[in-house]
């Protein structure tokens, strides 16, 4: 079957315009501006049950249904900052197959009457950024965006703002405010970006991944029938899958949501490509629990529904792959000092508890640490878990549950000292009790 | 009101209304809070205040509210806590703050952010005052499992400018200071630098902490991270006697606290250690400006005058309190004609006592005078004043702010935050004056004028009311004859959309300054503005009327008292034989005052030695607000009380009591024994005056949000209101029945030609009182003036150069600064700001000379 998304791999020279028009590029947005009516955009894509690839998962025809329609000025933000660690699919749409993403973009747009589309791009992708201006400067040319859109009513430009090395700034509400010019700190919501008050600038806005809107053109093209045949009623459509770590090819693939982890692991990446078994998997970068590689795990169909089954999430399927070699508990404190690093330090328990943890998991990558001390990783993390404002609190605890809960072994490895000897038996009130496991932070 | 439920019991509570504000407040249930602040939007970045959070259900049909079981509402709950600072109440909302999710959701925020906090409470300025300490009693997990030498060690003294310190430690980031100076202040200059457990407190501004407002984020910050240059390590709060007082500097009343103890400094006398806020809602809510918070220091200034001195040969020189009454007596006795100049400081009794002993030596009110002397209009005042009960916490939407011929951050700086927070809460501001100044960023109309025809743009204004129809005159005197006069005026078409908006809002506020006029022109302008008040109907209601910029903090009380500006005019004109000036400096600052050479005797009480004490023949030196006990009446008409706090400095003695045992002495009438006696006769003679008395006046009432309460970590260390919450009186206005006068005023400008010096008004200047302290130092300007770029080039000038400005005879060096917001023609010309006397009133400059190259211009 064709790629749907990754287009280039079939027509090489689809980043050009002459190229991606002649191969059916904008007909989509054609359609959707001259024989559809906004509400019929949206209706539409509400039926392909498309949702969003930016991690959340959520429908996207649905979160364009709520923009307020009588409100003057709304707006698109792109969601381009794609810095889950692992993650690299909307790199590659972006470099080679811009126009899509353009498209998506622009039927989104008009979806919702929307005045202005920002794609907001990780400060690392400039040169990306700098191909992405030329492109929509060409569309410009071409009436495509701009005044009087193809000759309508309608009018809505587009531009590109860089990042500057944040992966808070992915977050939506962060993502605003670093468009608005203030610090990336997340927003409290609601008001939603949907509504009057939360969006950019406060306005209305919708804020999709680049994937999700890279789908659109061809729903609008095919409908939402056809688009459900693909993956599973659920979870509808392609899905592009980054393959990184211990495997032999690693790389994006698109394959159809609902495709077992085999499929994709051993028939596509290859398998390790080594003489070593796949451990573990990290199927959403660092944000989502590790699941551990086993037979039965390998014949799942990978949807949002199954990898939460799996006590896990779909995320943006940044599948890092680690082989029996991989040190858990390195991993983890790898994972931890990221998001220690990456906290926006808003919120107390995100700020305090990622720093907690990083330090715990110091003492026990030393071996410093105390069986003690594995309880406290869990209090610790039970103490942060829900009470922040965004999900990255709730994502920073992650590798330390999930490796605590499926490779404790190797946890215990790492202990050199002994638990200290538990005191002789005694009706101590409950107080006391908490004095003396307080005691190793005296001194 | 809607009904809430609070931990199983519903409240009746209002509408729209902050969750945790009115949970502590009608529930008494004391959600804990760091980041939350009740006068700024809530941000949800501590977390402390998570509860579990639901709605009760209700019949979809009849909308009554479903039972369970027991009878109680059904409630459905949400899965995660919620943070009730960040929720508004709305019917049906329920929550609970009493289970065992939310007392351990308590206790984890306090282990995290005990975690990184350095715990030096024993050396710490907010030790016992501290949100922190507090909560962690009530809420702490007592224990913690936290690797202690895994603490984080940072800065602990990086100065945030030479006001405020930071402790970078002690920082728990809740951004309070950083809302409060952007939001409140609209000052950018505090932000964040880095993230996560790296995030910290910078200031963004050159200068640094470049806000008038800044000693204010010492008493939100929850913990003791922000301290001042003033007070740190100063005392420890709880050895602190905490006196109510008044702000002795502007004209809006503000509350303060002097917090004092014995103290070393004074050889164990009580001191003033510092000064803070004192809640009152209706006055400066828990705000002070800088200028209140550090300008203390003259109350025991090395400098202050500790006993009378007498002329001899020519010279001052110390004498008795006795002998010192004896010459003065002999002076009033025999005097041909007496007059008195009163300094804004004055409380109502001294201006009291003053004027019973003008009054009985022969003076007439027309030989009270007030300094100074730049405002007129009191008469106006009394009909169309802002109403009683008016507040600036009650007006957002529908209400309309007139700023008229004021710089009002410089002016009253108070007024200045509470306008911009009603305009945040969407009050439209139009701004009319001859230069733009900080309000007209948030101005919906900025309009600007030539100086010297403010009056012609009330004029337009009222004459685009009156043409378009929108007036009302059922209760205008002499409407007739305005409108006859009303033809005459061209109306400038910029001003038709503001007098729309003004004859169309809700309510209307006008603040009237005197900026770039004459006082025979502000006598007139006041009048136009009550002409604007009174023809659109917003006089006598709430939140309507006019505010006048006064001067001094208790200019209003002397106009009450019957002191005048004209007076003060007319006895620099024409001095008495013998001259009183109490607690002022005209000779020092104003040209105009040169003449006070010429009375034959000058009495003069003081606190320091000034260019007028140097014209006296007796000296008295008189107690700073500190020492005493008074009243001042706000620019709101409201009187309020402040208590003696600090031990008498010297042989000084409270105005009041001079004057009335100098009065005893003549007319054997009884010398009063205490300011309130002084006030109970205040009450008897003067009819606004009848409720002020001091039992009145010491009245309190609980206020919303109640900040200074018992628990010292909801809004910060502002204090509780003991000392009372004031007394305004009515104005005539608010009798529905009173006739109103509306008077036509003459739009004419001034003649004269050539460059126009106008003198502005600045917060930070060298007036007597406040260039003694010299915390304060940096932030009092050098001695300049603002020119125009095109004036500046055609007079061959740049920026930095020094000019010699001749003005009437006298002469004045200053710096120039090339200022693109004023206009061509005019100099501003910043009054107080060096030791040679300038102008107070707009005048047309003689002669300006280079007499210096800016040093740029050296090649440097
Ligand atoms: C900490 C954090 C980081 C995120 N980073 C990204 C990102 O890099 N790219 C992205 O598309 N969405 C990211 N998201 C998800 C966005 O908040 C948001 O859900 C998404 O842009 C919505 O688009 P979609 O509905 O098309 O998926 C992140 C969320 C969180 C909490
Ligand atoms: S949870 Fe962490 S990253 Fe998210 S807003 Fe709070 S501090 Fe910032
Ligand atoms: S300095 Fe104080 S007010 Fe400012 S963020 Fe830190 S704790 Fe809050
Ligand atoms: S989050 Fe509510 S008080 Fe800080």
């Amino acid at each position: 079957m064709a790629y749907i998304l990754l287009r280039d791999l079939d027509i090489p020279d689809i980043g050009k315009l002459d190229v991606y028009t002649t191969n059916g590029g904008w007909e989509g947005f054609k359609k959707a501006v001259t024989q559809h009516t906004p509400e019929e955009v949206i209706n539409i894509v509400i039926d392909s049950n498309l949702r969003g690839r930016g991690g959340a998962g959520f429908s996207a025809g649905r979160k364009w249904s709520f923009i307020p329609k009588n409100e003057p000025v709304k707006y698109v933000v792109v969601n381009a900052d794609e810095s889950e660690p692992g993650t690299f699919k909307d790199r590659q749409i972006m470099e080679k197959n811009p126009y899509q993403l353009i498209e998506g973009a622009m039927i989104c747009a008009y979806a919702i009457q929307a005045t202005a589309v920002y794609i907001y791009c990780r400060g690392e992708f400039w040169d990306l950024a700098h191909n992405l201006e030329a492109c929509i400067a060409e569309a410009r040319e071409q009436n495509l965006i701009g005044q009087n859109i193809l000759g309508g009513n309608w009018s809505c430009d587009m531009f590109v703002h860089l990042g500057a090395g944040a992966y808070i700034c992915g977050e939506e509400s962060a993502l605003l405010n670093s468009l608005q010019g203030f610090l990336g700190q997340p927003r409290v919501r609601p008001p939603f970006p949907a509504q009057k008050g939360g969006g950019l600038y406060y306005e209305p806005t919708v804020v999709n991944n680049v994937e999700t809107l890279a789908n659109v053109p061809w729903i609008l093209v095919n409908g939402a029938a056809e688009y459900k045949k693909i993956g599973t009623p659920e979870s509808p459509g392609p899905k592009i899958f980054s393959v990184s770590g211990h495997v032999a090819r690693p790389g994006n693939y698109e394959v159809p949501l609902g495709t077992t982890f085999r499929e994709l692991l051993f028939d596509k990446a290859g398998g390790t490509g080594t003489n070593k078994a796949f451990k573990a998997l990290l199927p959403s970068g660092a944000s989502g629990p590790v699941i551990p590689v086993t037979e039965q795990m390998l014949d799942t169909p990978m949807t949002y529904e199954a990898l939460g089954k799996l006590g896990s999430t779909l995320g943006s399927a940044s599948f890092i792959l680690m082989d029996e070699s991989t040190d858990m508990v390195w991993a983890a404190y790898k994972m931890i000092k990221f998001f220690k690093h990456e906290s926006c330090g808003k919120c107390t328990p995100c700020r305090e508890g990622t720093h907690w943890l990083a330090k715990l998991m110091e003492h026990v990558i030393h071996g410093e640490a105390t069986m003690l001390d594995l309880e406290k990783l869990e209090n610790v993390a039970k103490q942060m878990n829900g009470k922040s404002l965004c999900a990255l609190n709730d994502f920073a605890i992650n590798p330390i549950l999930a490796t605590l809960k499926h490779f404790r072994s190797e946890y215990v490895a790492y202990i050199k000292t002994p638990a200290p000897a538990a005191k002789p038996k005694q009706p101590a009130p409950v107080k006391k009790q908490l004095e003396e496991v307080a005691e190793p932070a005296g001194d | 009101m809607v009904t809430i439920y609070i931990d199983g019991v519903g409240y009746e509570v209002p509408a729209g209304t902050n969750l945790v504000d009115v949970a502590k407040f009608y529930a008494d249930n004391d959600i804990p809070v760091f980041c939350y602040h009740p006068k700024m939007a809530p941000v949800g970045m501590c977390r402390m205040c998570l509860v579990e959070m639901g709605s009760v259900e209700k019949d979809k049909e009849s909308g009554t509210v479903l039972l369970d079981e027991q009878g109680s509402p059904k409630i459905r709950w949400m899965p995660k806590m919620q943070t009730a600072c960040t929720q508004t109440v709305y019917d049906g909302l329920a929550i609970r703050t009493n289970t065992q999710q939310v007392t351990e959701a308590r206790e984890d925020i306090v282990e995290f952010l005990l975690t990184s906090h350095p715990l030096d409470c024993p050396i710490c300025d907010k030790g016992g005052e501290c949100p922190l300490q507090n909560l962690t009693m009530r809420h702490g997990p007592g224990v913690s499992v936290f690797y202690f030498e895994d603490k984080m060690h940072l800065a602990k003294h990086v100065p945030l400018g030479e006001l405020i310190y930071l402790d970078r430690e002690r920082c728990i980031q809740c951004a309070r200071c950083i809302r409060f100076s952007d939001e409140l202040a609209g000052d950018d200059v505090l932000a964040f630098h880095e993230r996560g457990r790296a995030l910290q407190i910078v200031t963004v501004s050159d200068p640094p902490f470049d806000s008038k407002f800044s000693g204010n984020t010492t008493d939100i910050c929850p913990v003791g991270a922000l301290t001042t240059a003033d007070f740190r390590f100063g005392a420890r709060p709880w050895e602190l006697k905490e006196v109510p007082s008044i702000d002795p500097y502007g004209p809006e009343g503000a509350n303060i606290s002097l917090s004092t103890r014995l103290d070393r400094d004074s050889g164990g006398g009580i001191i003033i250690k510092r000064v803070m806020p004192r809640q009152n809602e209706h006055v400066n809510e828990i705000w002070i400006s800088d200028k209140t918070r550090f300008g203390h220091h003259h109350t025991r200034h090395i400098d202050r005058l500790v006993t009378p001195l007498h002329r001899e040969k020519n010279t001052l020189i110390e004498t008795t309190w006795d002998k010192a009454f004896k010459q003065i007596i002999d002076k009033l006795k025999g005097a041909t004609s007496v007059g008195a100049i009163a300094g804004p400081g004055l409380s109502n009794e001294d201006l009291w006592e003053l004027r019973q002993l003008v009054l009985a030596v022969g003076g007439s009110e027309k030989s009270l005078g007030i300094w100074p002397a730049t405002m007129s209009g009191g008469e106006v005042v009394k009909q169309v004043g802002i109403a009683k009960g008016s507040n600036f916490n009650t007006m957002g939407k529908g209400t309309v702010i007139v700023l008229v011929a004021t710089d009002l951050e410089e002016e009253a700086p108070i007024w200045w935050l509470r306008a911009k927070a009603a305009r945040d809460r969407g009050a439209t501001v139009v701004v009319l004056n001859g230069r733009p100044t900080k309000m007209d960023r948030y101005a919906k109309f900025s309009l600007r004028h030539e100086y010297g025809d403010a009056v012609g743009a009330i004029n337009s204004l009222t004459a685009h009311i009156v043409n378009g129809n929108h007036h009302k005159a059922d209760r205008a005197e002499g409407f007739a004859e305005l409108q006859k006069a009303l033809k005459k005026v061209k109306a400038d078409d910029r001003y038709a959309a503001a007098a729309e908006a003004i004859a169309g809002a809700d309510n209307v506020v006008v603040f009237c300054g005197a900026e770039g006029v004459t006082l025979a022109q502000h006598a007139e302008l006041m009048q136009a503005c009550a002409n604007v008040l009174i023809l659109t109907g917003h006089v006598g209601r709430t939140n309507n009327g006019l505010i006048p910029v006064w001067p001094g903090a208790n200019t209003q009380g002397a106009i009450d008292l019957g002191y005048t500006a004209e007076a003060t005019a007319e006895l620099l004109q024409n001095p008495p034989a013998v001259l009183i000036v109490a607690g002022c400096n005209p000779v020092g600052e104003d040209i105009a005052a040169a003449n006070l050479r010429n009375a034959d005797f000058v009495i003069v009480t003081s606190q320091f030695d000034t260019a007028t004490t140097a014209i006296a023949d007796v000296v008295l030196p008189q107690q700073s607000f500190a020492e005493r006990e008074g009243t001042f009446t706000s620019g709101e008409r409201r009187v309020q009380r402040f208590y003696a706090a600090q031990g008498v400095i010297g042989e000084s003695f409270p105005d009041w009591k001079i004057f009335a045992q100098v009065r005893h002495a003549i007319d054997k009438s009884t010398a009063k024994v205490s300011a309130g006696a002084v006030m109970a006769e205040i009450t008897k003679s003067v009819a606004a005056y009848s409720a002020m008395g001091y039992k009145n006046l010491a009245q309190v009432e609980r206020q919303f949000p109640d900040v200074g309460g018992t628990d010292q970590y909801y809004g910060g260390t502002a204090y509780q209101n003991t000392g009372g919450i004031g007394v305004q009186w009515p104005v005539s206005a608010e009798n529905a029945e009173a006739k109103l006068n509306v008077v036509p005023v003459s739009s004419e400008k001034s003649k004269a030609k050539g460059l126009l010096v106008v003198p502005t008004t600045l917060l930070y200047d060298r007036g007597m009182l406040f260039v003694r302290s010299e915390i304060m130092s940096l932030r009092i300007p050098p001695a300049h003036a603002n020119f125009s770029p095109a004036d500046a080039q055609k007079l061959k000038l740049q920026d930095g150069d020094m000019v010699e400005i001749n003005l009437e005879g006298a002469s004045l060096t200053v710096q120039i600064i090339v200022n693109e917001t004023i206009p061509a023609g005019v100099i501003t010309l910043p009054k107080c700001l060096s030791d040679q006397p300038g102008p107070f009133a707009p005048m047309v400059a003689g002669s300006i000379e280079k007499v210096a190259q800016a040093l740029a211009a050296t090649g440097d």
